[in-house]
């Protein structure tokens, strides 16, 4: 494999049309769905309960027809962090989570303890759900549709003066530019790594580290700049004013049937609140 | 231009982006091409044919999975290969340059590839002055000028410098002149036509610009979908016209001249390669004095 293709595992912002019933979805709908089964992961602290969230995922996957090893592509960037954390978690955190807990192992200033051992699995388990959740979601959802899904639930708020359109721009552009940047930081590495740079270097050594990072970073932040305004310029001469009076080209064609998507969210996740889990 | 064997050998090269993902795209299908010491190459065809990356192979940026690169002896499928030799060895300049230009002064800039190999500072010096002469940077007149205040021209030959300033025997230039204005691009065309006198290079110059290419090179490699479909010198090359055109790709705008003389029936010689030979074709057809 490349030591430069960053793309390759950003799942962010790209969309995949399998035109499955996750992708016909009303965004709203979905994007509703998608809060209720983030609350239900949110909400779950036990491992029986999180069994079944795995198993909800899974049928998220299979309702958006996506390869489930695309969707969990994402996680690879972040594993070296998630089991450093993890066993920091796992080994000092011992004592001070629930002294009650029975002791596992203990050596010197290191004590597992159970309950210790079961919080880190949990949140692994759950870093994993909510991963699933959100790549499912930008895979399923184009970025229009989900400006036009966040603005249009937004709408009721106008008169709290949220300034919807705005927001629903905001975050449009944010995700609109994740592979943007990660394309040029890409150009950027392979360009200063042709001209005699070691970008990368011992992984320990933080502050050399962040100083060779310099010749990539600041024409990347440049590039930034120079798209942000490249872009206020092509949004001026098309003469955008904001959300007011605006018209859409995109209009909603909602069914019974995409209502029944939050619909099912919801009561999946009411049911993982109640569920009396034995542990 | 008979050397102890080629510097760049590329035999039968595949490349798949985005492999295992939906995405799955092949760049490169079985490519083979060898560039000896002392040429220089063009290598031309349409947009997502390959160009840009396959000259990612040739100074290790990418490893081959299948196929094979061999980069002045070293085997870049092998892991003990020695991609630092490889790379100061083969200089690449990617398109539109100036982006990773990140110091505020020119000499500094330049000097990030020298300092990077950890040489001495006389020697950096040496180098630097060396490189922005050899693209016309008057080295003490330019030096201490800010990156930010230099025209589009400019820039780009300063980015040119901060890659010939580690001294490669092969410079890979992407698009080198795309996006300058007339007056730069010519002036930038004349400089690199010279880097092989100047700066005893070996050239591998990838290219839209079917004049750029006709006037500079030795000899060309026509890519189409990953592999390649023609190749020759510029005059064998763009003699294949249909071939061409089948191709998506247009020979030099003199040559199409001389060829629609020939084709409304004047008895015009030559190929018309450049705009020079194409000027004496039609003197001669007019009688007048070359």
């Amino acid at each position: 494999m490349s030591e430069f293709e960053l793309l390759r595992n950003i799942t962010i912002g790209q969309y995949l049309p399998t035109g499955s019933y996750l992708h016909r979805l009303d965004p709203r709908a979905k994007i509703l769905a998608a809060i209720f089964v983030t609350g239900a992961v949110s909400f779950t602290p036990t491992l029986f309960g999180n069994g079944c969230l795995i198993a909800g995922c899974l049928a998220i996957v299979w309702l958006g027809r996506i390869p489930l090893s695309y969707a969990l592509r994402g996680l690879i960037p972040a594993v070296p962090f998630l089991v450093f954390f993890a066993m920091l978690q796992l080994l000092f955190f011992g004592r001070s989570y629930d002294p009650a807990s029975p002791v596992i192992f203990e050596w010197g200033w290191i004590v597992v303890t159970e309950a210790v051992a079961r919080l880190v699995v949990i949140s692994a388990v759950r870093f994993v759900e909510l991963l699933i959740v959100t790549s499912v979601f930008t895979l399923s959802t184009r970025t229009t549709e989900l400006t036009h899904g966040i603005e249009s639930l937004l709408r009721p708020f106008r008169r709290l003066r949220v300034p919807s359109h705005e927001l629903a721009l905001v975050v449009t552009i944010a995700i609109r530019f994740v592979p943007t940047l990660a394309l040029q930081a890409e150009r950027l590495l392979k360009a200063q790594a042709s001209r005699g740079g070691r970008i990368g270097g011992s992984r320990w050594r933080f502050v050399s580290r962040a100083r060779q990072m310099l010749p990539v970073l600041v024409p990347l932040f440049a590039f930034a700049l120079k798209r942000g305004e490249e872009l206020i310029v092509a949004m001026e001469s098309r003469a955008y004013t904001g959300g007011e009076g605006r018209t859409t080209y995109m209009q909603f064609q909602t069914s019974p049937l995409d209502w029944l998507a939050p619909v099912a969210a919801l009561a999946f996740l009411v049911a993982m609140l109640s569920a009396p889990f034995p542990f | 231009m008979t050397g102890p064997g080629p510097l760049i050998v590329v035999e039968d090269l595949w490349h798949t982006y985005m492999a295992g993902t939906p995405f799955e795209h092949h760049a490169l299908r079985g490519l083979s091409l060898e560039i000896r010491a002392g040429e220089i190459v063009g290598i031309i065809g349409q947009t997502g044919s390959g160009k840009s990356t396959l000259i990612q192979y040739f100074n290790g940026l990418m490893r081959p999975r299948r196929g094979r690169v061999i980069v002045a002896g070293q085997n870049l499928g092998a892991r003990d290969a020695d991609i630092g030799a490889v790379r100061t060895c083969v200089g690449l300049v990617f398109q539109d340059p100036e982006d990773q230009v990140f110091e505020r002064l020119v000499g500094d800039d330049v000097a990030y590839g020298p300092r990077q190999l950890g040489l001495p500072f006389a020697e950096i010096r040496e180098r630097v002055r060396w490189a922005m002469e050899t693209v016309g940077l008057p080295f003490d007149a330019f030096k201490d000028r800010y990156t930010f205040r230099l025209s589009g021209g400019e820039l780009r030959k300063a980015a040119l410098a901060g890659v010939l300033a580690l001294r490669p025997r092969v410079l890979v230039l992407d698009e080198p002149t795309s996006g300058l204005d007339p007056g730069s691009r010519e002036e930038l065309r004349a400089r690199i036509g010279e880097f092989r006198a100047r700066a005893g290079l070996t050239l591998v110059l990838v290219s839209h610009d079917m004049d750029e290419v006709a006037r500079l090179c030795d000899r060309l490699y026509v890519l189409h979908d990953g592999a390649i479909a023609v190749t020759g010198t510029p005059r064998e090359v763009f003699r294949e016209r249909a071939r061409l055109v089948e191709l998506g790709l247009a020979p030099p705008v003199p040559a199409q001249v001389i060829q629609r003389l020939r084709e409304r029936g004047y008895p015009i010689a030559g190929d018309g390669l450049t705009v020079d030979e194409a000027a004496r074709a039609i003197a001669t057809l007019l009688g007048a004095p070359a």
